[in-house]
């Protein structure tokens, strides 16, 4: 186990336990570590009777066991997993971009170079515990406009990975309009997790995703990304959807989506917008209904040992099996780091430029700025996430979406999250191979 | 709380699973051991031992053959069949010796036993020898006793057994052994080194096999300790315990008995069960089979004392100081109790008989319970002197640099009976009252523990001016002696139950002890030796721990020795006086009162 550099003390007021029923009966959530048990009526009836006593036995229940981590530690891994921006240009214009299409306000000006790519993967190979995945990601702008750099950065790193015994995996977020036969034959060869960024229906798409030109990008999107989507061979292809506080309907578009031959998509709402279309208050309830829907198609197909095609859905399914139990939302400043073009190591490549964020250079990271970010994001010291239930569910969310936090978007998610517990155990019930067959391919 | 029992939480995922799969059973924190276990008192020692059996590493003595010496024979158990083909092959071994090894493998193969009929070697101190050994009766010829058989002295005597004359072969030097088998008549031979059990890395003989080593060490599953004759089976599957305490019955006589724990009469009557004797196990003890069937009527044993309800530990949780000063002065009243009530000890340890006084000579139980209670008292004595240089260790931690005042100031006044009352410090024979009064200032959470319990307090939630100092070792520390303080309060339950079946004109020197007179030479001279002791001990502890080294040296040498004072203080007992302990005039020694009120 890992040395904690810090303890973020939990609230000893904070609620231990979510009461919940599904259609198989009811149940309790043990917050700290997301156990999950089912309560016989009676047992139910006792402890609603006597909430007091029932939070005791939550507490109780929510203790860590040995091979469990301390849910108040503060730990500094060893960086696991890398992004490299290697664009700073995009051929689109969508107006949400998080990324100022790559230039991220001037902060990203040039062109990240082979050199500079290298560098940090040799501090990644070097710091990263061999024994566990290493994971590099090409983000951008559009990363595919640098292409050389990822096809060298592969090539390089692959052959020491295969020399040192390392696992390292690829991916790679794009929008889909460059992708040419030799990348989709890197995808396949190298086991790349592809995103492709894709709001919908040719309708939709075009609308918030245009050309610079200002015309559409869903027709192009669709012929490039085709081949690979007829055969993904050994990698994995995912579709992420965007959504605008203008348009909250989701399951046209993602039919379209699935449509195309996507075999599963993720939706994203917007919470912070370059051009002021994040979602608002009025909208999260919209937007909530819309999803669960969605999700419950998703659940009835489930239910006659289909996949699920909803990303957002499968994971929470996963994590909820898992007892996924975390103070952070993201391995950002943690595991996880994002390079700027000139070598910097930020924690997140949504603030690429921000100074807040930047925790190292391509010389090394400081630890003490390193270990003041992790305090300070961590849900035990955030004061809107401490007293929630969904605490080490939802861990407080994005860094970057913070400050857009409202009470009708933790609701949503309070919601959405109710929704996927009752959902677990109804599938578990009914198709309990769901969660334990091993070939299903991991989301 | 709703009762947990019936209706039960069932876990659903993962997370849920590996916590709890019966979340019925919480499991609550329970006591462990105290905190004066040691590792090494735990249940390792070599013979035959729960580590390594150190008897298998003869049974390897010659090479390529397995053997095993029992009583005055050697019998053969293996042959390294691959090891001599191996040698052979390589030219290290005669052709015609390979020979011998295969007749002999084959002889067990064929289900003979073979033995060792003779056994020539340099045998360490006892030189050369030729040793023939113990046989049963094989085929038509009689068994035969062997060498061995009958003790031997002097110059030229024997090995006393088979194990010992193996282990007494020199390393490296001819050994010549003869064969016989019950299979077919002759004789067999065969001459090598003696194997070495260690390699030039130190490294044990690869000739040994994993798990060989240990492969006869008692196992408790398979019931080793219900044939173990030694008593010694402590934790896990006791010989001996104290027997169920009926209800409303406090601990004591007669119930402080030690009663075989697998007796096969489970009752629990009105007076205790038989005490254990080594013959218990064939008498009344459960055979093997029975603790099989039987094993759930064992009771579990907390504390020495079977019990048949759930334990609940009491929590002893003292109150803490409010400040430094006030733990201070508490410490350096503990330590002035120390040495109180060692004075005391000693005193009623001296008054008791001589182990070699006459009137003891004719019964054995009064002489040996005089023996043990003398015997005792000088280990508890010693106990609280150890107990004043770790109560001054404490305070030299808790003090500020060049602030430290050794504590060796006799307690005017010890706890006595309820908190915050108190006697007077006497020296005086160990009479029943006197022992009662010893095991009432040892008795837990009262008496001097509750003041432990109190400065232990403080260590654990120090007040602002004490934080800084407080350290893991001063708590283990204060830990300790407390603990101590346990083992002394069962002690002299003990102690007062073996005087209980004599009279105190039977055990004490006298019984109207009185302090020696003024002048008294013998005082003089003991009190001389006890005034420059604690000089000594004031020197050393104030230099501390390297520095002061050789003042606590001459301490501890005065004390012992034809010369010291342990001799001093026989020569004013043997005069029929009490021994005392005077304290100096000095203001470093005055004694030191009791701090303001005692918080219970």
């Amino acid at each position: 186990m890992m040395q904690p550099v810090s303890i973020a003390a939990a609230d000893p007021q904070a609620p231990n336990l979510r009461r919940f029923r599904s259609n198989v009966g009811e149940h309790l959530l043990v917050v700290p570590h997301t156990r999950i048990f089912d309560l016989p009526p009676a047992l139910a009836a006792s402890l609603d009777a006597d909430v007091q006593a029932a939070d005791r036995l939550a507490a109780e229940l929510g203790q860590t066991s040995v091979l469990e981590v301390d849910l108040a530690a503060v730990v500094t891994p060893a960086p696991q997993s890398l992004s490299l921006n290697v664009s700073s240009s995009c051929n689109l214009s969508c107006g949400y971009c998080y990324a100022d299409r790559g230039a991220f306000g001037g902060a990203q000006a040039k062109t990240m170079t082979i050199a500079v790519a290298q560098q940090a993967i040799d501090r990644l190979l070097a710091a990263a515990d061999p024994a566990r995945p290493i994971t590099i990601g090409f983000l951008g702008g559009e990363p595919l406009r640098n292409r050389n750099l990822i096809y060298a950065i592969v090539h390089l790193t692959s052959e020491r990975a295969r020399q040192q015994s390392l696992d390292v995996r690829y991916s790679i977020t794009s929008n889909g309009t460059l992708v040419s036969d030799s990348d989709i034959k890197m995808f396949r060869d190298h086991r790349f997790a592809v995103t492709i960024s894709i709001d919908g229906d040719e309708i939709v798409h075009d609308a918030q995703r245009p050309r610079r030109n200002g015309a559409g990008s869903f027709a192009k999107l669709a012929a490039r990304v085709k081949p690979l989507l007829a055969d993904p061979g050994r990698a994995q292809v995912a579709a992420r959807m965007t959504v605008r506080c203008d348009r909250l309907d989701l399951e046209p578009r993602l039919n379209a989506i699935w449509s195309l031959g996507f075999a599963e998509a993720g939706v994203a709402p917007l919470r912070v917008a370059a051009d002021g279309s994040a979602l608002r208050d009025d909208d999260w309830p919209i937007y909530r209904d819309a999803l669960i829907g969605v999700a419950r198609h998703e659940l009835e197909r489930a239910m006659r040992g289909m996949p699920i095609r909803l990303t957002n859905f499968a994971v929470a399914l996963k994590q909820i099996h898992g007892g996924a139990s975390s103070p952070y939302a993201c391995g950002a400043g943690g595991g996880y780091f994002s390079v700027a073009a000139d070598g910097d190591w930020y924690a997140c490549h949504r603030a690429i430029g921000d100074a807040s964020y930047r925790l190292g250079s391509a010389v090394g990271l400081d630890e003490n700025r390193r270990r003041s970010f992790l305090e300070a994001r961590h849900v035990h010291a955030k004061s809107d996430c401490r007293h929630c239930w969904a605490r080490y569910l939802c861990s407080g969310g994005c860094h970057q979406e913070a400050h857009a936090r409202s009470a009708a978007s933790c609701d949503f998610i309070r919601d959405w999250l109710d929704f996927c517990l009752a959902s677990y155990c109804e599938l578990s019930s009914a198709r309990p191979e769901h969660f334990t067959c091993r070939s299903r391919a991991s989301v | 709380m709703p009762a947990l029992q019936s209706p039960k939480l069932i876990a659903r995922n993962v997370a849920a699973v590996r916590r709890f799969a019966d979340p019925s059973s919480v499991a609550p924190t329970v006591a462990g051991n105290p905190v004066s276990t040691r590792l090494e008192s735990g249940i390792g020692n070599c013979f035959p031992g729960l580590e390594c059996d150190l008897r298998n590493l003869e049974r390897r003595f010659f090479p390529f053959l397995e053997m095993d010496p029992i009583e005055n024979s050697i019998f053969l158990a293996g042959v390294d069949t691959d090891g001599v083909a191996r040698a052979t092959a390589a030219g290290d071994l005669p052709q015609s010796d390979a020979a011998v090894y295969a007749s002999l493998a084959d002889n067990l193969r064929a289900g003979h036993s073979v033995l060792v009929s003779q056994l020539a070697g340099t045998f360490g101190l006892l030189g050369s020898l030729t040793l023939r050994l113990a046989l049963p009766a094989l085929g038509d010829a009689p068994a035969v006793d062997g060498d061995l058989t009958t003790a031997s002295v002097g110059s030229g005597r024997k090995p006393p057994d088979a194990w010992t004359a193996v282990r007494m072969l020199t390393e490296e030097t001819d050994v010549s052994l003869a064969f016989v088998n019950d299979g077919d008549p002759g004789t067999l031979t065969l001459t090598a080194k003696r194997a070495r059990y260690l390699d030039d890395n130190g490294s044990l003989s690869a000739a040994f096999l994993p798990g060989e080593l240990s492969q006869s060490l008692c196992s408790p599953w398979t019931h080793d300790f219900r044939d173990c004759g030694c008593f010694y089976w402590a934790s896990n599957h006791p010989d001996i315990a104290q027997p169920v305490l009926p209800a409303g019955t406090l601990p004591g006589q007669p119930w402080n008995a030690a009663v075989a724990w697998e007796r096969r009469d489970r009752t629990i009557s009105t007076v205790p069960p038989p005490n254990a004797t080594e013959a218990s196990p064939e008498a009344s003890e459960l055979r093997h089979y029975e603790i099989n069937n039987r094993w759930q009527e064992l009771h579990f044993v907390v504390g020495r004392r079977e019990i048949t309800a759930p334990f609940s530990p009491t929590v002893v949780q003292g109150t803490a100081f409010a400040n430094r000063a006030e733990l201070l002065a508490n410490l350096n009243y503990a330590s002035g109790v120390e040495l109180a009530v060692a004075q005391e000890y000693l005193a009623a340890a001296y008054s008791l008989k001589r182990d070699d006084d006459p009137s003891l000579l004719a019964n054995a139980d009064l002489r040996d319970d005089v023996r043990a209670a003398r015997a005792e008292l000088m280990r508890i004595a010693i106990g609280e002197m150890r107990h004043i240089r770790a109560v001054n260790d404490v305070i030299r931690g808790l003090s500020d640099p060049n602030g430290f005042e050794p504590a060796l100031r006799v307690a005017s006044r010890v706890p006595h009976g309820n908190p915050g009352s108190f006697r007077p410090v006497m020296a005086r024979a160990a009479t029943r009252q006197a022992i009662a009064d010893f095991i009432e200032i040892e008795a837990q959470s009262t008496g001097v523990d509750g003041l432990y319990n109190n400065i232990l307090a403080t260590l654990q939630f120090p007040p602002a001016d004490v934080k800084s100092f407080v350290t893991d070792e001063w708590k283990q520390a204060i830990r300790s002696v407390i603990a101590e303080g346990e083992d002394h309060f069962e002690t002299f339950l003990n102690i007062q139950e073996w005087l209980s079946t004599h009279d105190e004109t039977d055990y004490l020197r006298s019984q109207a002890l009185r302090p020696p007179p003024t002048g008294n030479a013998a005082d003089t001279a003991l009190q001389a030796a006890y005034s420059s002791l604690l000089n000594n001990l004031y020197a050393g502890y104030k230099k501390g721990r390297f520095l002061g080294s050789s003042e606590i040296n001459a301490a501890r040498s005065a004390m012992v020795g034809s010369d010291g004072i342990v001799a001093k203080a026989e020569a004013v007992a043997s005069q029929g006086f009490l021994v005392m302990f005077a304290t100096p005039a000095d203001a470093r020694f005055a004694p030191i009162d009791p701090p303001g009120v005692l918080v219970a």
